[in-house]
C-alpha cells in the first residue's frame, strides 16, 4: 500500500511538471489542445495525490507500523479521530496534506473556470502546478511520507498526548488549508502579469479564495491560541513563538489585501501594491510552512541544518524575484486610474490600514528571524522576547482599531466637515463616557483605558452606521425594522459580513487587553485542608486521588471553590503520566465566565502530601473565543455568493 | 504631484514610527542566545546580563524541591556543563535529557539563575526519542 502511495507521488510529479509546461506553451503558442491536455493533466494530479493521501489514511487505519509516519505518531489504542489526525502530525505527512489540498484547489479552480478566463487560467494553472511539483519533489527526495522502517515495530510510539485535544484536530488543517488557499490568488496575480490581462478579471476571480484563506488562517490561529491556553498550562494563549508568528504573518497580510482589494475595485488604485501584497502573503505562507515544519529556530544552530532549508529559501527567492521582475516589467499597465483626493477619505483610511498591517508584519518578521540575522551580521545570536513584540504591535493594533471606527463614518473620495462632525458625535460621546466610567471605576492603566474607549468608539460607529442603513431601508421599503435589518445584511453580504468581523476583532481586542493587563497569578504549596485566596475567590485543597487507565496514570487534585463565602463548585486539575510518552501532561482546571477565568494548574507534590498549585484569574478571556465565533460568522456571510458580484 | 509627495511622506512617517517602536521594544528585551560552552567561556563578561541558554538537561542531574518549588539541574552541550537554579512551577516539557532553553543570568557563584524555562510549541514534527 505504501508503494502505491509513493508511486502515485512519482506519477503526480510527472503529471504536474507536464501540466505546468504544457499550460504555458499551449497558451503562448496558441495550441488549445495543449492547454486542454494540460488541464486534464492537472485533474490527474488531483486524482493521483488523492490516491496517495488515501494510501496514507489506509496505512494509519490498519496500523501499518512498518511505515515511519504511522509508527512514530500513532498506536493501537489511539481513538480513531486522533489516528486520522496523525496524518498531518509529522513533517512528511503535513507536506502530503499541503500537496493534496493544493491539487484539490487547483482542480476546483480548473472546473470553476471552464469556459471563462481563457487567457488567465493556463498561466494560473501553471503556477499552481509548479508549486505542486515543488512539494512533490520535497516528498519524493527528502521526506517521504511512505518511508519504511527497517523492521516493523509491534506497537507505535503514539501521538504526543498534548495533541489529544479536540482543538488539535482542527488547528493544523485549518492553518495548512489557509496557507494553501493563498496559492490561488497568487497564481492568478502572476497569471494577470504574465498574460498582460491586468484588468479586474484576476481580482474578481480570486476574491473568495483570498477570503477563504484569510478565514481559515484566522480560525486556525485562534484554535491554536485556545489549545495553548487549555493544554500547555502556563496561563496564557500567545507567546510570540516563531511557530505562532509564522501563522499570524500571512493572516495580517491577507487582511491588508482584503482591504486594498476594495480600493482597487472601486477606484482602480493600488494595483502594484496589491500585486506585491499577494506575493508577500503567499511567500509568508511558504515561510510559515517551513518554519513550523523544520524547527530551525528552536535550536541555537543555523538555518542550514535542516536539509529542506535551501529548497524552501530557493523557492521563496524565485517567487520574490520573479514577481518583482514581472511587476516592474508591467508597471505602465499597473498605473493607478485615480489619485487620492484627500487625506480625509475612506481610501486614505484603508491605505493607512494597509501600511500599519504591513508594518506590524515586518516588525514581527524581523523579531522572529532576528537570531538568524544577528548571527549572520555579528556572529552572535540575539533573541528578542515577548516584550519586544508587545511593545511594537500593541500601539499599532490600537491605531488599527481606531481606523476600524473611522472608516464607516467617513465618506469616499473627500469627506466633508459637516458630515464628519455629525457622524462622529455619538461614537465619540460614547467613547468618552466609557473612558470616564472606567477611570472612575478604577482602571488606571492608560493603555487599557485607551483601548477600551477606542473599542466603544468603534462599536458605536459600526452600530451607528448600520442603524442608519436599516432606518433608510425601513423608510424606503416600509419594511419593519427586523426585515429591513435582514434585508440590508443579505443585500450586501461582503460589507455587513465585514462589520461583523470588525465586531469580532473588537471582542478579541477587549479580551486580550483585559487578560494582559489585569491578570492575577499566585503559586502556592498547600497541604490537604489548607486554603488560598486570590481576588474574591477562596480555594480549599481537599486532596489528591490517583486512577490507572490502560494508557496512563491520572493524578487528580480536588479543590473547593468559594466566591466570598458562597460555594460555587469544585475544580479538578490533573496530571497525566502516559505509558508511552515520557513527559507528564497537565490538564488545566478552568472555570470560565463572561467576566473572568479561574485557572488552576497542578504543579508537583512531595511525599507528605504538600502540593503546589498555580492559580490565575484571567479577566475577559472568554471574549476572545466569542470573538472567534463572530469571526467565523462574519467571514461566512462575507463569503456567501452575493448578487452584486458580476459573474 | 504635491498630493503624492504628501502621501509618501505620511507613509514614511508611519514606517518610522513603527521602526521607533521596534527600537524601543528591542532595547527592552533583546537577549543573547548562547550555548552552554559559550556561557562558560564568556563567564564574567556576561555576569548580570539577561541571556538565553540552549542545551540538554543532563540525565540524573535533576533535583526538584517540591516544597519550595526550587529546581536544580545541569545543562550540558557536547563540551561543557552549567548548573542551573529555577524557582517556580516546572513546565511539562521539561524532563531529563531533553532540549531546553532557559532565560536568566549567570550569578557570581557560577550558577545560572533562570527566570524562565522556555517551552515552545511542542516539537511534534520531530519525535522525541
Amino acid at each position: 500500500m505504501a508503494d502505491i502511495g509513493y508511486i502515485s507521488l512519482l506519477l503526480a510529479l510527472g503529471a504536474s511538471l507536464y501540466s505546468a509546461l504544457a499550460f504555458v506553451i499551449g497558451v503562448r503558442k496558441r495550441y488549445p489542445e495543449l492547454v486542454a491536455s494540460a488541464r486534464n493533466s492537472l485533474l490527474c494530479v488531483g486524482g493521483l495525490v488523492s490516491l496517495a493521501a488515501l494510501a496514507l489514511v489506509y496505512a494509519l487505519l490498519t496500523h501499518d507500523f512498518q511505515i515511519e509516519s504511522v509508527a512514530y505518531y500513532t498506536s493501537r489504542d489511539l481513538p480513531l479521530i486522533y489516528t486520522l489526525s496523525a496524518f498531518w502530525a509529522g513533517n512528511a505527512g503535513s507536506l502530503l496534506f499541503w500537496a493534496w489540498l493544493l491539487s484539490l484547489f487547483a482542480a476546483i479552480v480548473a472546473m470553476q473556470n471552464r469556459g471563462r478566463n481563457r487567457e488567465l487560467l493556463p498561466y494560473a494553472g501553471s503556477i499552481m502546478m509548479a508549486t505542486e511539483a515543488f512539494f512533490l519533489i520535497l516528498m519524493i527526495f527528502l521526506t517521504n511520507p511512505f518511508q519504511k522502517l527497517l523492521s516493523t515495530p509491534a506497537e507505535g510510539s503514539g501521538l504526543n498526548p498534548l495533541l489529544e485535544n479536540v482543538g488539535m484536530i482542527f488547528h493544523p488543517p485549518a492553518l495548512l488549508a489557509g496557507y494553501v488557499g493563498l496559492t490561488v490568488p497568487f497564481a492568478f496575480a502572476m497569471a494577470a502579469l504574465l498574460s498582460g490581462r491586468l484588468g479586474d478579471d484576476w481580482m474578481r476571480s480570486i476574491r473568495r479564495w483570498a477570503l477563504l484563506a484569510w478565514l481559515l488562517l484566522g480560525l486556525g490561529n485562534l484554535l491554536g491560541a485556545q489549545w495553548a491556553y487549555v493544554e500547555l498550562g502556563w496561563g496564557g494563549y500567545w507567546s510570540w513563538d516563531p511557530v505562532e508568528n509564522a501563522g499570524l504573518m500571512p493572516w495580517l497580510v491577507a487582511t491588508a489585501f482584503l482591504h486594498s482589494a476594495v480600493i482597487q475595485r472601486r477606484r482602480g488604485m493600488l494595483k502594484v501594491w496589491n500585486m506585491v501584497l499577494i506575493m508577500l502573503a503567499f511567500n509568508l505562507s511558504i515561510f510559515g510552512t517551513f518554519l513550523t515544519r523544520s524547527g530551525i529556530l528552536s535550536s541555537v544552530h543555523t538555518f542550514s541544518e535542516s536539509a529542506m532549508g535551501p529548497f524552501f529559501l530557493g523557492f521563496m527567492g524565485v517567487v520574490l524575484l520573479g514577481s518583482l521582475i514581472l511587476i516592474y516589467y508591467h508597471r505602465q499597465q499597473l498605473k493607478s486610474e485615480n489619485e487620492l483626493d484627500s487625506f480625509v477619505s475612506r481610501e486614505s483610511a484603508f491605505l493607512l490600514n494597509n501600511l500599519l498591517l504591513v508594518g506590524i508584519t515586518f516588525a514581527i518578521l524581523v523579531g522572529t528571524i532576528f537570531p538568524a540575522i544577528s548571527e549572520a551580521v555579528r556572529g552572535v545570536k540575539i533573541a528578542v522576547g515577548t516584550p519586544f513584540f508587545n511593545k511594537v504591535t500593541g500601539p499599532v493594533f490600537l491605531a488599527l482599531i481606531l481606523l476600524m471606527g473611522i472608516c464607516p463614518l467617513i465618506g469616499w473620495r473627500r469627506a466633508r466637515m459637516n458630515d464628519l462632525i455629525r457622524s462622529f458625535i455619538y461614537p465619540l460621546g460614547t467613547a468618552t463616557i466609557v473612558g470616564v466610567v472606567l477611570f472612575l471605576g478604577g482602571i488606571r492603566e492608560w493603555y487599557a483605558l485607551v483601548a477600551f474607549s477606542l473599542c466603544s468608539f468603534v462599536i458605536s460607529a459600526i452600530l451607528f452606521d448600520w442603524f442608519r442603513g436599516v432606518r433608510a431601508r425601513h423608510r424606503v421599503r416600509s419594511d419593519n425594522y427586523l426585515k429591513a435589518f435582514l434585508g440590508l445584511l443579505w443585500g450586501n453580504k461582503p460589507r455587513y459580513g465585514g462589520y461583523i468581523v470588525h465586531i469580532a476583532i473588537l471582542l478579541i481586542a477587549t479580551g486580550v487587553v483585559g487578560s494582559s493587563f489585569y491578570k492575577m497569578e499566585k503559586e502556592v504549596a498547600l497541604a490537604p485542608g489548607e486554603a488560598m485566596t486570590i481576588k474574591n475567590y477562596t480555594l480549599i485543597y481537599e486532596g489528591k486521588t490517583e486512577k490507572v487507565t490502560p494508557s496512563k496514570l491520572v493524578t487528580t487534585a480536588t479543590l473547593s471553590v468559594f466566591n466570598g463565602v458562597e460555594f460555587i463548585g469544585t475544580m479538578t486539575p490533573e496530571k497525566y503520566f502516559h505509558r508511552s510518552y515520557q513527559q507528564p501532561v497537565t490538564e488545566v482546571a478552568l472555570r470560565s465566565t463572561l467576566l473572568e477565568d479561574l485557572y488552576v494548574v497542578l504543579g508537583g507534590w512531595t511525599a507528605d502530601g504538600t502540593t503546589t498549585f498555580k492559580v490565575l484569574v484571567n479577566p475577559l478571556v472568554s471574549w476572545i473565543w466569542m470573538g472567534g465565533g463572530f469571526l467565523f460568522l462574519g467571514g461566512l456571510i462575507a463569503f456567501w455568493p452575493d448578487k452584486r458580484e458580476r459573474r | 504631484m504635491i498630493r503624492r509627495k504628501r502621501f509618501l511622506i505620511g507613509g514614511i512617517v508611519i514606517l518610522l514610527a513603527v521602526a521607533y517602536l521596534g527600537y524601543r521594544g528591542f532595547e527592552g528585551s533583546a537577549t543573547y542566545y548562547l550555548t552552554v560552552s559559550e556561557v562558560k567561556e564568556q563567564g564574567g563578561r556576561i555576569a548580570g546580563e539577561n541571556v538565553r541558554v540552549n542545551g540538554r538537561v543532563a540525565p540524573s542531574s535533576v533535583d526538584w524541591d517540591a516544597e519550595n518549588n526550587i529546581l536544580r539541574f545541569v545543562l550540558v552541550d557536547e563540551e561543557k556543563g552549567l548548573s542551573v537554579l529555577y524557582k517556580g512551577i516546572v513546565p511539562d516539557a521539561f524532563k531529563a535529557d531533553s532540549n531546553v532553553v532557559v532565560e536568566g543570568g549567570l550569578e557570581s557563584d557560577g550558577v545560572f539563575h533562570a527566570d524562565a524555562i522556555l517551552t515552545r510549541c511542542p516539537s511534534k514534527y520531530a519525535p522525541e526519542e
